[in-house]
């Protein structure tokens, strides 16, 4: 049933936006074509974005810099709830996407799915964006230089949400 | 911003990666990174298309200015600068919708034209607006109804309950959907001079900014 939903969502918005554009008389083949002109030229522009934010991310995953900050950051974590299994994920997850789905399928086969642990790792997954990535790609599409307070809201925005997850796979336990 | 974190995060990553004699690791990862960069644009390009091609069909039949008006009252809280009728509210209104609906591909190049409407409206200056931010932290707070790459991990791995997380999910991204909302606000304020004394700190803000 879930597969179904999420697999027909997409076919079903396209055949929606399709059969009412026809209906009304749009030139549905014409619009759609200038539309994806524009998109093309968009996504250009943001490559240059791209190939900087993730160098700037694999140079972090390789340095080893996660596992430094998770051996310092182990004891006071404990003391306010947080399991060091979940650590990693913490500290990784609003800067990248790709780390932090390798880190969070290799950690839930070792706790097991349906354990707390398991549980919080997939409800952090699920409710948290790799929020720095998003900026990026957003922001510099718009070719804005000066992001203001958008970076330290997101991120205040996802550790509130990270930590939600925590508390509440902890209730229901 | 950005400025300051890719230089910390370069420079921490390198002189970490140095020490502690990892420097082949961080070399490998700082080439592969750029033509791993290219692939996803790659596919980001199909999907640009795709997308903004159906977002331009969407708008002519006229569902984005319908999808606006329902969210109307909502908008005008979270985005006060966004004038009544302006395409934007309906270039919000469907990148919500994919987030929602976690249509993947599609979220994000809807997202990056809502974005760019927004800074029109802003007079594409490169400093963002409140509504800009608001915009960009609402859609980092990944509101989804349905996790489907979560749920099928969990499933690989053996879960005898994939979806049983989804009621966490929905409180977890509530609650940090909020809290940005909530912090997005106060920051704005924080970090707005008053127009009475002028602009002094490099933080110049358009008239379209103090509005909100």
């Amino acid at each position: 049933m879930m597969d179904f939903l999420s697999n027909a969502a997409i076919p079903a918005v396209v055949l929606l936006i399709v059969v009412t554009a026809y209906i009304r008389g749009v030139p549905v083949f014409d619009a759609f074509v200038e539309g994806a002109k524009e998109g093309a030229r968009t996504a250009f522009d943001i490559l240059p974005v791209m190939v900087g934010i993730l160098a700037g991310v694999a140079v972090l995953n390789g340095s080893g810099l996660i596992d430094m900050l998770t051996g310092l950051l182990q004891k006071p974590a404990e003391a306010i709830g947080i399991p060091r299994e979940i650590l990693p994920l913490l500290l990784i997850r609003p800067f990248s996407g790709s780390a932090s789905l390798g880190l969070f399928s290799e950690q839930i086969t070792r706790v097991g799915p349906d354990t707390f642990l398991g549980r919080a790792l997939s409800t952090i997954m699920g409710s948290s964006e790799t929020v720095l990535y998003t900026l990026a790609v957003y922001f510099g599409a718009a070719n804005v230089k000066n992001t203001r307070h958008a970076v330290a809201a997101s991120l205040i925005s996802s550790y509130a949400g990270m930590l939600a997850a925590i508390f509440i796979c902890r209730i229901i336990e | 911003m950005l400025n300051v974190i890719w230089v910390v995060m370069l420079f921490s990553g390198i002189v970490l990666g140095l020490v502690t004699g990892r420097e082949k690791e961080v070399s490998d990862a700082f080439l592969s990174s750029c033509s791993q960069a290219v692939e996803l644009a790659l596919v980001m390009v199909g999907a640009m298309c795709l997308w903004s091609g159906l977002m331009r069909v969407a708008e002519k039949a006229g569902i984005v200015d319908a999808l606006a008006r329902l969210l109307k009252g909502v908008f005008r809280f979270l985005f006060p600068g966004v004038p009544k009728g302006h395409p934007a509210n309906g270039a919000i209104a469907m990148s919500f919708s994919a987030d929602l609906l976690g249509l993947g591909n599609a979220a994000t190049p809807l997202g990056i034209l809502a974005m760019k409407e927004l800074s029109n409206i802003n007079g594409n200056s490169p400093i963002a607006s409140n509504d800009m931010v608001m915009f960009g932290v609402i859609n980092a707070a990944c509101i989804q109804l349905i996790p489907a790459t979560i749920l099928i991990i969990r499933q690989q791995a053996g879960s005898t309950d994939p979806s049983g997380i989804i009621p966490c999910v929905w409180v977890a991204s509530f609650v940090s959907t909020v809290t940005g909302i909530i912090a997005a606000k106060a920051l704005a304020r924080v970090g707005r001079i008053p127009p009475k004394y002028g602009a002094g700190n490099g933080k110049r803000l358009k008239p379209s900014d103090r509005r909100g």
